[in-house]
């Protein structure tokens, strides 16, 4: 009787250093593993585990994970051999975290906030960027970070209801908070990031002296035009809907859904770029990633390739981080692209510097004042 | 008497209860038919692709069916750990029964974030040691799901057995009955509708889990909700009105179809010679 | 001896799984909110001395208790004609239980959003039966959120009521009619007497299930009504603080076993009348 347990356990222990050691691939370990416990096959493996060839990336989910797939992941697995799965979870600083003091990671890349991924970088979960094999000079100039890399341009933009005010449209971050001159409610973001240089830009501050924010001032903002906001939004599904459903006369939404909203309402809703606050995604890698700090680096780099964020910007309207990229859209469509020369110059660059370092104070205080 | 004929003022209220419990799901019926790529209500023509995306793209029959199996397993590995437990308290009325049922709840009164992040911790711990009950794994995900429907069943079987006369068990001790006679021949039949409800309420609460889920699943256990929600920062497919709809037709032909089948099985035993 | 052990073959399965499963890694979890980011309680002081946790938990609090009082009211009415109704009401209210009990939460929410909205359907036949002329606000603010989680608590309450209600012995109810106690006599003072371990039951899950939600208040609230699980949720991903997200929860665990343990003694199995 003993004899058969230890054998068993024994068996075990070599599989599981082989599959460890990667003689074994990930799959054979677990059918092997089942079968010495006498249960059949139904699991896919221990994620604990690297499975030689793949790499898991990390996204927000929705439409996002199948352009990832088709424009990165499946290009990366044709050149190297490993497959690129996505997972649509979120990852927002606390999930990496959770990843990284698990002991165990089983992501390899994620597209986080630039300045979620320094903070973390700082407290030893997240790879620093190996410039030798990521290029810095492919992509535009301070979007390089210590720990994560830029992958697109997003803006937080001022979008409008056309109906209403098709003949004198809105042309600043002003206008958005004149509710005089352009009636209705408003829609701003529930999470903070670019509505505190939105609320400085509407009380008169310009856009050069924004940093370091002045958060009391932009608070005092906040409490007198409150009411007017009809929703604070939490996701961009729900951005779109009080467009869409004439909630909002205007609303302060990603660019990257400006464009969509204009399709989906044959042009009801427009949108501007001045006073856009530009901000950038970006890819970084987990501290001890299950696929290998190599492999993810690998990654990132075949994500500069122009084609290939030609594809995103063509699927999700995400800004490339690679200036080349810019070319490469067709001229009708360059006015969607949150980079594009022209589009550029009118927004202001949010400062992952100042994010990094007060994002989370800040955000408290937001939502007390957005909640009472 | 009082009650088999509830009041008239009853059947009002509750005619009103009922619009209410309905209304917004009617409303959801219009959205499945939208011939857009977001969830609104179709204007002018109606389109059948979001039915269709349910049937041709795998993912969502894959996810319904990962779901159903482990609604099924979670619900019957915690329906009958809390009657049993619920069982042991109430026969033998343990000394710090208090504290062992508030044990038995903690998973029920902590915030399921906390939750979430505790069973991450312990799932990746289990992915140590094996492929099966691990992390990403449907056996993973069964055993989270039953620790968080455990309470809820405990609360719904010792309702029922609240109800139940004591003098009944005693009866059956005093006769000699062992303690299996007296749990499955005395105390469970007498409990059945509790055990049953608790089964029921605790797969709707596995089916529709998603704060736990979506925080112990990546890339390989990609349950219906955690389906749904994916979209939910980016664009909520509509095909997610189309499974409501699907749903919704389900319960109502089953629940016609029993009391059709129970009344027919009534009218069969009155008559004379079967 | 082995007498005394016996209870433990009916308490042991699920003492043993829950400990192992959850009570250990979540002590471990509660264990952060005294040693994050360094040993000490001022985790606690923080939380405590916060306006918007304490805004939040007030919130959380009003919110809950409405919610549980006005659902386990609607589901008694429910449960009461599901148990003892005529077979066609039976039926009909079946329905009303049971369809919205498999839909999904997420659905629900655009369910509600669709027809009370400004734009919504009610708002709509409203003013075109020339009975409003500016929209009435009833989603994107608390009674959003309240109608949605009362709508999503209803079928849940259901269950234990009914069990209880057909638990009632059908004899005390007509020896109450035969010494002459009114219909509405024997219903309140006899009836409803005996489902009270149902109604605290349907209290209690109600009550403990509206505390941790979260999504329908996000999406019928206009962002306005943060609740509690909410804020933990912010404190743990969103901008991660993890000693005060779990002091959050500790004092929020302690404040609702506070009020639910008065609860629990009255429907404790044993706990006779």
């Amino acid at each position: 009787m003993n004899h058969t347990k230890h054998f068993v356990e024994d068996q075990l222990e070599i599989l599981t250093e082989n599959a460890r050691k990667g003689k074994i691939s990930r799959r054979t370990f677990a059918q092997l593993g089942a079968a010495l416990l006498g249960t059949t096959v139904l699991a896919r493996g221990t994620p604990a585990l690297a499975d030689d060839g793949q790499l898991v990336f990390v996204s927000w989910g929705g439409d996002a994970v199948d352009a990832y797939d088709e424009a990165y992941g499946q290009p990366f697995e044709a050149e190297n051999g490993i497959r690129v799965r996505q997972d649509g979870s979120g990852p927002t600083e606390g999930a990496i975290k959770a990843q990284f003091e698990s002991g165990n990671p089983t992501w390899d890349i994620v597209d986080a906030d630039a300045f979620s991924a320094e903070a973390l970088g700082k407290q030893g979960m997240i790879e620093p960027i190996d410039y030798d094999v990521v290029d810095k000079s492919k992509m535009r100039d301070g979007f390089g970070w210590e720990y994560s890399a830029s992958s697109y341009f997003f803006s937080y933009i001022i979008a409008y209801d056309a109906t209403k005010f098709g003949d004198n449209p809105p042309t600043s971050m002003a206008d958005f908070f004149d509710v005089e001159t352009f009636p209705g409610k408003r829609a701003m973001y529930k999470w903070g990031a670019g509505m505190w240089e939105a609320l400085l830009m509407g009380d008169g501050v310009a856009q050069e002296d924004l940093y370091p924010l002045d958060i009391e001032r932009a608070h005092n903002k906040l409490k007198d035009f409150k009411m007017h906001v009809i929703s604070f939004w939490g996701n961009g599904a729900e951005s779109q809907t009080l467009m869409l459903d004439g909630e909002a006369s205007m609303a302060l939404i990603w660019s990257t859904r400006a464009r969509l909203l204009e399709q989906d309402t044959d042009g009801e809703v427009n949108f501007i770029w001045q006073d856009g606050i530009l901000s950038p995604g970006a890819m970084a890698v987990l501290k001890g990633n299950p696929g290998g700090a190599e492999a993810a680096m690998k990654f990132i780099a075949s994500a500069q390739e122009p084609e290939r964020q030609r594809v995103m910007f063509d699927m999700l309207y995400q800004g490339p981080a690679n200036p080349e990229t810019d070319d490469l859209i067709p001229e009708d469509e360059r006015r969607y692209n949150p980079v594009a020369a022209g589009n550029f110059e009118k927004q202001v660059p949010l400062d992952v510097a100042w994010y990094e370092e007060n994002y989370g104070a800040a955000l408290d205080a937001y939502l007390g004042i957005v909640s009472s | 008497m009082i009650s088999s004929r509830p009041r008239r003022l009853t059947v009002i209220l509750t005619v009103l209860i009922a619009i209410f419990m309905l209304m917004p799901l009617l409303a959801v019926v219009p959205v499945s038919f939208t011939p857009k790529r977001f969830l609104s209500v179709p204007t002018g023509e109606l389109s059948l692709r979001h039915y269709r995306t349910l049937i041709e793209d795998r993912e969502w029959i894959e996810g319904i069916w990962l779901s159903l199996r482990i609604g099924v397993l979670s619900a019957a590995f915690s329906t009958a750990l809390a009657t049993f437990f619920s069982l042991g308290i109430w026969m033998f009325r343990p000394r710090f029964a208090g504290v062992l049922m508030g044990l038995a709840l903690l998973p029920m009164v902590a915030p399921p974030v906390v939750s979430a992040l505790t069973l991450y911790f312990f799932l990746i711990t289990l992915s140590n040691f094996n492929g099966i009950v691990a992390y990403d794994t449907m056996f993973g995900v069964a055993l989270a799901h039953s620790v968080m429907i455990v309470p809820f069943a405990v609360v719904l079987v010792s309702v029922s057995l609240a109800q139940v006369d004591r003098r009944m068990d005693l009866a059956a001790r005093a006769m000699g009955a062992g303690l299996g006679t007296r749990i499955f021949k005395v105390i469970l039949p007498n409990i059945k509708f509790g055990v049953i409800a608790a089964f029921l309420l605790t797969f709707v609460l596995s089916w529709e889990e998603i704060a736990v889920t979506i925080f112990i699943t990546s890339v390989d256990a990609v349950t219906l909700p955690r389906l749904m929600w994916q979209g939910l920062r980016d664009n909520i497919d509509p095909a997610i009105a189309a499974i409501s709809v699907v749903l919704i037709l389900i319960v109502i032909v089953v629940v016609v179809g029993k009391t059709v089948v129970q009344k027919l099985m009534k009218k069969r035993r009155a008559a004379p010679h079967g | 001896m082995a007498r005394r052990f016996r209870p433990m073959i009916l308490l042991a399965p699920l003492l043993a799984f829950l400990s192992l499963a959850y009570v250990l890694p979540f002590a471990g979890v509660v264990g952060w909110s005294v040693t994050l980011p360094e040993p000490g309680l001022q985790n606690y002081k923080a939380a405590l001395a916060d306006p918007l946790v304490l805004s939040v938990f007030w919130r959380t609090l009003r919110i809950c208790v409405i919610v549980t009082l006005i659902s386990v009211a609607m589901a008694y009415f429910l449960a009461l004609l599901w148990v003892r109704g005529s077979p066609l009401v039976r039926m009909l209210t079946e329905l009303c239980i049971l369809i919205p009990f498999w839909i999904s939460v997420l659905t629900r929410a655009f369910g509600w959003l669709a027809l009370l909205s400004n734009r919504g359907i009610l708002n709509k036949w409203l003013e075109a039966a020339g009975l409003l002329d500016d929209p009435l606000r009833l989603v994107r603010n608390e009674f959003g959120v309240t109608v949605g989680m009362i709508h999503f608590m209803v079928p849940f309450a259901v269950f234990p009521l009914a069990s209880a209600m057909r638990m009632v012995d059908e004899r005390v109810l007509m020896a109450a009619r035969g010494m002459g106690a009114g219909r509405a006599r024997v219903f309140l003072q006899v009836f409803v007497p005996m489902t009270a371990a149902g109604i605290l039951g349907a209290i209690l899950l109600v009550f403990v299930f509206a505390i941790g939600f979260f999504i329908t208040p996000a999406i019928l609230g206009g962002g306005r009504s943060v609740m509690v699980a909410e804020l933990i949720y912010l404190r743990i991903f969103q901008s991660p603080d993890w000693g005060l997200a779990a002091a959050i929860s500790v004092i929020l665990m302690l404040a609702v076993s506070a009020l639910l343990s008065l609860l629990l003694k009255q429907i404790r199995p044993g706990a006779e009348k």
